[in-house]
């Protein structure tokens, strides 16, 4: 590779370091981030705009999971750089390493969920309002068997039979390792990249791309085991084999917007200048719209046809919770949210190279992101789905199947998670670096030209 | 390697080629991605139309000095996947959902066929076959636009005869001025071309 233009990049501490610039931004967040876990204990636990226990776990998972999503896209960004040995993304790839490194604490959004078996609340015998008593069955139906029994037999049967994945001791077990693998994964990385701003060791570069191939093998069987064992054990008795792909798009789409998001950002308080350049936005909303977008829409197809042509009530019946009542209109707003409208606005050139541009795609695209996962969530699976004899019977039974998409404690609880992740990202960043300055490709990436 | 007469300042020169052999254009030899990038700039600035640049690898900022308008291969791309998107669309609900008869060349009839229960106009078993031909339309367009846009296939070209030129896949960069240009004139363009900083200029034969 060579290239004629003699790279002079500004690696001065004022273009390279936040600084105090992000402080203002990073003490409003983790603001806005106790204000709204605060406003959503207060709604969720005393029950207030109709909000039941299971809406509040569920929103917390929603939440946790819209957050997770956004460090594992960029963790898989890192090393899929590392792994493909890319000169051009050298320059974006600290911003990236910062966002994933937050999965160290990726731990702190189980403890609800752990809070839940701790609570020691079981079912209700024979009484319906099973879910108005705190313990895990409250979020997941499978940690209960015996009030499922009691309350959903046909489903009951179903999921007995999983019982031998779908237990407690294995549930955590599992979790465990993920959050561990990620905050391990990730902290390595960031700390390996900042070892080498210091030395420039080049056998650092090459340490990273050795482990970045079992890293993502580790990657991949992580986040789909916790795509399964957080998102789609929430209806226990449907599967999809598709579903940890899902996630894994939806990881891409929140975290490539958050990457492209926070290196405008950047750039607009003065840092990165020069070093990160057009060639660069387009390339992120390149990888935006494949990952965020196409393969978004192919996977979510695929699975949905399968589904659909094969038309086992038990696998139905997870579609057909997101096809009754109000949450038909937010499966195509869903659709053309995610894919459609998007797919069209960022398909030219042009517009992946225009950073106003890019960023409203990006905060466009980071918005159904976290929609999407409200749309995995929070649905529930009405229990006459396995029994109905038609699909026109269930879709009339629950003509008036409310989304809750507009109850207040979905917008409390973003601001509070969100809020404080993002208080946590800034403070990350303003504490190191944001570019790697020694990366022995660093040269690429500041001449990179798309052809 | 000919040599050339110096050109005389302020002489027009005399077109007088049709009786010699007829040449292709004027090849110029750089040594450096950067030689043939400002020459590039002056040959755009010169006003020349027909003319390439050819180099062993791509050098970045080319197409920006040689001033390459954008293609317009991704629009007829776009229309074509859209065309490839209604016509699978059109095809298949023609075919399985409905029972008109009409004339495609000769007379055919679709034929509604319910198939494990599903409504005869069924969209999620169409999309991947309107997926397919979108794709199909759009990437055969792709190819073949490029080609004929480049004017390919073709057996030769008289580049290719040049034995100087063989270093262009090697480590030396070229710019190539066509005679059928408007302003190529054999004895100026070729002054001209020696002014870039060009190590050799030589006549490339038709």
């Amino acid at each position: 590779m060579s290239s004629i233009h003699v790279a002079k990049p500004d690696l001065s501490e004022g273009n390279v370091r936040l600084g105090t610039a992000g402080l203002g931004v990073q003490q409003g967040a983790g603001l806005v981030g106790i204000i709204g876990l605060v406003a959503s204990a207060v709604i969720g636990f005393g029950g207030m705009f109709g909000t039941t226990p299971t809406f509040l776990m569920k929103s917390w998972t929603q939440n946790y999971m819209f957050v997770l999503a956004i460090s594992l896209g960029a963790l898989f960004f890192v090393f899929i750089q590392h792994l493909t040995r890319a000169g051009w993304s050298t320059t974006i790839r600290r911003p990236a390493e910062l966002i994933a490194a937050n999965l160290k604490w990726a731990w702190v959004g189980l403890i609800p969920f752990a809070a839940l078996w701790l609570s020691g609340g079981g079912h209700v015998e024979g009484s319906d309002a099973a879910h108005s008593n705190w313990g895990p069955g409250v979020l997941f139906p499978w940690a209960d068997l015996e009030a499922l029994k009691v309350h959903h037999p046909a489903e009951y049967d179903i999921v007995a039979a999983k019982s031998a994945y779908l237990n407690s001791t294995f549930f955590w077990i599992r979790a465990i390792i993920y959050v561990t693998f990620w905050g391990v994964v990730s902290t390595w990385f960031l700390r390996t990249s900042i070892a080498q701003d210091a030395t420039g060791d080049i056998r650092l570069t090459e340490k990273m791309q050795k482990w970045s191939g079992p890293i993502a093998i580790g990657f991949g069987l992580t986040i789909t085991f916790a795509a399964f064992d957080w998102i789609m054990s929430l209806s226990p008795a449907w599967f999809s084999t598709m579903f940890g792909v899902y996630f894994f798009c939806g990881c891409c789409t929140c975290g490539f917007s958050v990457l492209i998001i926070a290196v405008l950002r950047l750039q607009a308080l003065g840092r990165l200048k020069q070093v990160v350049n057009r060639e660069h936005y387009q390339d992120m909303g390149k990888l935006l719209f494949a990952f965020g977008m196409i393969f978004w829409a192919y996977i979510g197809f695929s699975q949905y046809m399968l589904i659909w042509y094969a038309n086992i009530p038990e696998e139905t019946g997870w579609f057909l919770g997101r096809q009754i009542g109000g949450w038909g209109t937010l499966s195509f707003v869903l659709l053309f949210g995610h894919f459609v409208v998007p797919f069209v606005l960022l398909i030219s050139k042009w517009t992946k190279r225009l950073s106003w541009y890019l960023l409203a795609a990006a905060i466009w695209m980071l918005f159904f992101g976290w929609f999407d996962l409200y749309w995995l969530i929070m649905p529930v699976v009405p229990a006459d789905a396995m029994t109905a004899k038609t699909y026109m019977e269930v879709v009339e039974a629950h003509a008036d199947a409310s989304t809750h998409i507009f109850n207040p404690l979905n917008f409390t609880m973003l601001a509070g998670v969100g809020g404080i992740y993002l208080w946590m990202t800034i403070r990350r960043m303003r504490g190191s670096t944001l570019l790697a300055i020694r990366d022995p490709r660093l040269h690429e990436g500041l001449s990179f030209e798309n052809q | 390697m000919t040599t050339y007469e110096t050109p005389v300042p302020g002489i027009e020169p005399t077109e007088s080629q049709s009786e010699a052999v007829k040449i292709h254009g004027l090849l110029a030899e750089f040594e450096s991605p950067g030689a043939v990038l400002k020459a590039a700039e002056q040959v755009r600035k010169a006003g020349y139309r027909w003319w390439d640049c050819c180099t062993p690898f791509p050098v970045h900022g080319l197409d920006g000095a040689m001033g390459i308008k954008p293609t317009i291969l991704p629009i007829m791309v776009f229309f074509a996947g859209l065309a490839g998107l209604i016509a699978a669309f059109v095809l298949q609900a023609f075919t399985n959902s409905s029972g008109m008869t009409v004339w495609a060349m000769v007379w055919v009839t679709g034929y509604p066929y319910l198939i494990s229960g599903k409504p005869l106009l069924s969209i999620p078993a169409f999309i991947p076959v309107m997926f397919e031909l979108t794709i199909l339309f759009a990437a055969l367009t792709c190819v073949f636009g490029m080609f004929t846009m480049n004017g390919l296939p073709r057996l030769h070209h008289p580049l290719l005869g040049n034995k100087r030129f063989r270093r262009a896949t090697d480590d030396r960069f070229y710019i190539v001025i066509e005679a059928r240009d408007p302003k190529f004139f054999r004895t100026r363009t070729e002054a001209f071309l020696e002014s870039l900083g060009a190590v050799a200029v030589e006549e490339v034969q038709d």
